[in-house]
């Protein structure tokens, strides 16, 4: 249980990391996203192009592979559904 | 300076730094979008390896930059030609390949004196990534057999089916990777930096260009012995 959660916190940073790189987000910024920030919809740099350049890195670092019918509204609608599906198939 | 080369089908403009003696570092940019992502980047790059007395070419080739072959009459197959071309132009023995993300998938079948790969990817991921990025606007799949048109650049099926077989690690020879340290595959370095081609608005990253122009001009020398 202990190890789950160290797992949730790295995969929740790497979450942190990517939104910042790929959307060009300030640090301060994505420091402040929590389980409850709105994300598709409510972020003007996430538009459908760069929701493709968030999962393809998404992939690369938490070495895992998302399948196209898995992308939907709900996984994109908060920072706390991206973080849970992430570390769905990361910590698997 | 501006230089020019030729291959088989014509002549393509070749952007050029530093020195006119000794090795010279040849970049290839990325294929496609990440290309127009990258090339300020590459750019500084070239200015500050410049700077450390190593001289590099930038080339444009078929369906990139300023060609006049439209990008859909090419293919994978040519482009690399182009590039043996070019190495043939600099001096075969002089050229050491600098590959950026798909641009790694360039230089395989060019001679040179050695390779250097920056946070390379193969053909097969290239295309997942092209398929992702083509569907993102559509309603209906995208077929990956198909011409596919990936913002703004139309792929022809052979294009496609040159692509998804495409590896950037066909030949021998000394071959240096370098990644940044968000990336969890294997790489001789790991850098700290951000992923410039992922960016929608093509951004700069002076810190990582310095590192990475240190860390090239080391291995040419290193190679040059």
């Amino acid at each position: 249980m202990a190890l789950q959660r160290e797992g949730f916190a790295e995969v929740e940073k790497a979450v942190r990391g990517v939104l910042r790189d790929v959307l060009g987000l300030s640090e301060a910024r994505v420091a402040a996203f929590d389980e409850s920030t709105p994300l598709f919809g409510a972020l003007p740099e996430l538009d459908s192009l760069a929701v493709a350049g968030v999962l393809t890195e998404l992939e690369d670092r938490l070495a895992i592979l998302i399948e196209d019918d898995e992308v939907d509204g709900d996984m994109l609608e908060s920072f706390g559904a991206l973080t849970r599906f992430a570390a769905d198939k990361a910590l698997r | 300076m501006i230089d020019w080369y030729d291959w088989s089908g014509g002549r393509e403009a070749m952007l050029r730094f530093g020195p006119a003696t000794g090795p010279v570092v040849l970049v290839a940019l990325p294929l496609f979008e990440e290309a127009n992502r990258t090339r300020t980047f590459a750019a500084a790059l070239m200015r500050l390896l410049a700077g450390r007395g190593i001289a590099s070419a930038l080339p444009d080739l078929p369906g990139t930059g300023e060609s006049l072959t439209q990008i859909e009459e090419t293919t994978l197959s040519e482009m690399r030609a182009a590039m043996g071309a070019a190495v043939d132009h600099l001096g075969a023995r002089r050229v050491h390949a600098c590959g950026i993300r798909s641009g790694a998938l360039l230089d395989p079948h060019a001679f040179v004196r050695a390779r250097w790969h920056f946070s390379p990817v193969e053909g097969e991921v290239l295309m997942t990534e092209l398929l992702r990025i083509a569907q993102a606007g559509k309603s209906s799949p995208a077929s990956d057999d198909a011409p596919m048109l990936v913002g703004g650049n139309l792929l022809t099926a052979a294009m496609v089916a040159e692509l998804k077989a495409a590896t950037t690690d066909a030949d021998p020879g000394p071959l240096r990777i370098v990644r940044l340290d968000s990336d969890p595959r294997p790489a001789d370095r790991k850098v700290p930096g951000v992923p410039l081609w992922r960016r929608a608005e093509p951004g700069h990253d002076p810190a990582l260009a310095a590192l990475l122009a240190d860390d090239i001009a080391a291995w040419v020398r290193a190679c040059e012995g």
